[in-house]
C-alpha cells in the first residue's frame, strides 16, 4: 500500500471513527434525558 | 491539514472494528445475558429504561475490562496462536490507547450505575472491574495455576449486579447464579488449555495442564463439573427456577459431566477430541441455563421451593 493510498484509507477510517463517536455521544444524551425523566417519575414537566 | 498528514504518514490508524474487538464482544454477550437473568429473577420491579441502563453499564464495564486485559497482556497474546490477532497484540491499537479507552469506559460505566441505578450495583460493578483487571490480569494470571479459578469470580458476578440493580441489595439467591458461572469457568478454560497446551507453554502461562500435567487437570475438570451439576440444579430448590429450568439444567449439567468423564478417559493426547467436545458444550451451557431461567419468567412459570426459601431473597 503506497503512502497516498494509506492516507486516503486513514481519512476514511477517521471519518468512520468520528461518526461512531458522534453516535455514541448522541445515544448518551438520549439515555441521560430518558433516565432523568424516569428518576423524576413523570414529574419532569410539573 | 499538516497535522493530519503528519499523523497518517507511514502507519495505518485503528478502525472502529479494532476498538469494537477490544471490547471482547463474545464475552460481553455472555455477561449481558447473565446480568439480564439477575434482573429478571430478582424480586421487585424495575422500569425498562433503568433495566436497559443497568445492562448497558454491565456490558460497558465488561468490555472495558476486556480492553484493559488486552492492553496489559499484549505480550502474552502475541505469543499465542489463538490471541495473536487481537488489536493490541498485532499493533493495530497502541497499549496506551487501549488503557485510556478501557479506564475511561470503566469509570463511565460505574459512575452511570451509581448515578442512575444504585450504589450497591455500582460498588459491585467497580469490584468486578478491579478483580478482573488487578487481581486476575495483573496479579494471578502469570503466577499461579489457580489463576482462572480465582479470576473466574469477576466473570461470575453479573447476575448479582443485575439483582442488586433491582433490589438495591445482595442476597444468597443470586449468589447461587454466581456460583454456577464460578464453577463453570475451570472446566471451560481447562478443556481449552488441554488441546491448546503448547500455546500456553510458549506464552509461559502457568495454566493447570502446564504446571500440574494433563492427568491432574482431567481429574480437576471432572471434580468441578460434578460440583457444577449440583450448583446448576440448585436454583430450582431455592425459589429461583421452576420445572422447565430444572429439566434443562439437569440435562445440560449431566451432559457436561458425561463429557468430563470422556476427558478423564481420553487416550489421544495430541488432538484431545473429548476436551474439544467439552469446550464446545460449555460455550452453550451458560446461555441455555440462563435462557431457561429467563424464559420461565416470561412464560409465567412459577419457581419451585419459593415458600421454603424466602430468606434467600
Amino acid at each position: 500500500m503506497d503512502e497516498d493510498e494509506l492516507a486516503a484509507r486513514n481519512a476514511r477510517e477517521r471519518r468512520k471513527r468520528s461518526i461512531a463517536i458522534a453516535l455514541v455521544l448522541g445515544a448518551m444524551v438520549l439515555l441521560f434525558f430518558l433516565m432523568t425523566i424516569v428518576r423524576l417519575k413523570g414529574h419532569a414537566f410539573d | 491539514m499538516a497535522v493530519t498528514e503528519t499523523f497518517v504518514r507511514g502507519e495505518r490508524i485503528a478502525t472502529v472494528g479494532d476498538f469494537f474487538a477490544l471490547l471482547k464482544p463474545r464475552v460481553m454477550s455472555l455477561v449481558i445475558f447473565t446480568g439480564l437473568a439477575g434482573i429478571v429473577v430478582a424480586p421487585g420491579h424495575i422500569d425498562p429504561v433503568s433495566a436497559f441502563t443497568a445492562l448497558l453499564c454491565i456490558a460497558v464495564a465488561a468490555g472495558a475490562s476486556g480492553a484493559l486485559n488486552m492492553a496489559y497482556e499484549a505480550d502474552l497474546d502475541a505469543r499465542m496462536t489463538r490471541t495473536a490477532a487481537r488489536p493490541v497484540a498485532r499493533g493495530a491499537i497502541a497499549k496506551h490507547e487501549a488503557l485510556a479507552f478501557g479506564w475511561s469506559l470503566s469509570v463511565a460505566a460505574v459512575t452511570l450505575m451509581g448515578l442512575f441505578i444504585n450504589l450497591v450495583a455500582a460498588a459491585l460493578l467497580a469490584f468486578t472491574v478491579f478483580f478482573y483487571v488487578v487481581v486476575y490480569t495483573l496479579w494471578l494470571k502469570r503466577r499461579t495455576a489457580q489463576n482462572i479459578v480465582i479470576g473466574g469470580l469477576a466473570g461470575a458476578l453479573p447476575p448479582a449486579i443485575g439483582w442488586a440493580a433491582v433490589t438495591g441489595h445482595i442476597a444468597l439467591a443470586p449468589l447461587t447464579l454466581v456460583l454456577i458461572t464460578f464453577l463453570w469457568t475451570p472446566p471451560h478454560f481447562w478443556a481449552l488449555a488441554l488441546y491448546r497446551c503448547e500455546d500456553y507453554v510458549r506464552a509461559g502461562l502457568p495454566m493447570m495442564p502446564v504446571v500440574k500435567g494433563k492427568a491432574h487437570t482431567r481429574k480437576e475438570i471432572l471434580a468441578y463439573t460434578i460440583a457444577l451439576f449440583f450448583a446448576g440444579i440448585a436454583p430450582s430448590f431455592i425459589g429461583l427456577g421452576g420445572p422447565l429450568y430444572l429439566a434443562v439444567a439437569a440435562l445440560f449439567s449431566g451432559w457436561m459431566v458425561f463429557d468430563a468423564f470422556a476427558v478423564l478417559r481420553e487416550k489421544d493426547e495430541v488432538k484431545e477430541p473429548a476436551a474439544r467436545r467439552l469446550f464446545g458444550v460449555s460455550i452453550f451451557y451458560l446461555f441455555i441455563l440462563f435462557a431457561a431461567l429467563i424464559l420461565e419468567r416470561l412464560l409465567g412459570i412459577a419457581p419451585m421451593g419459593a415458600g421454603h426459601f424466602g430468606a434467600w431473597m
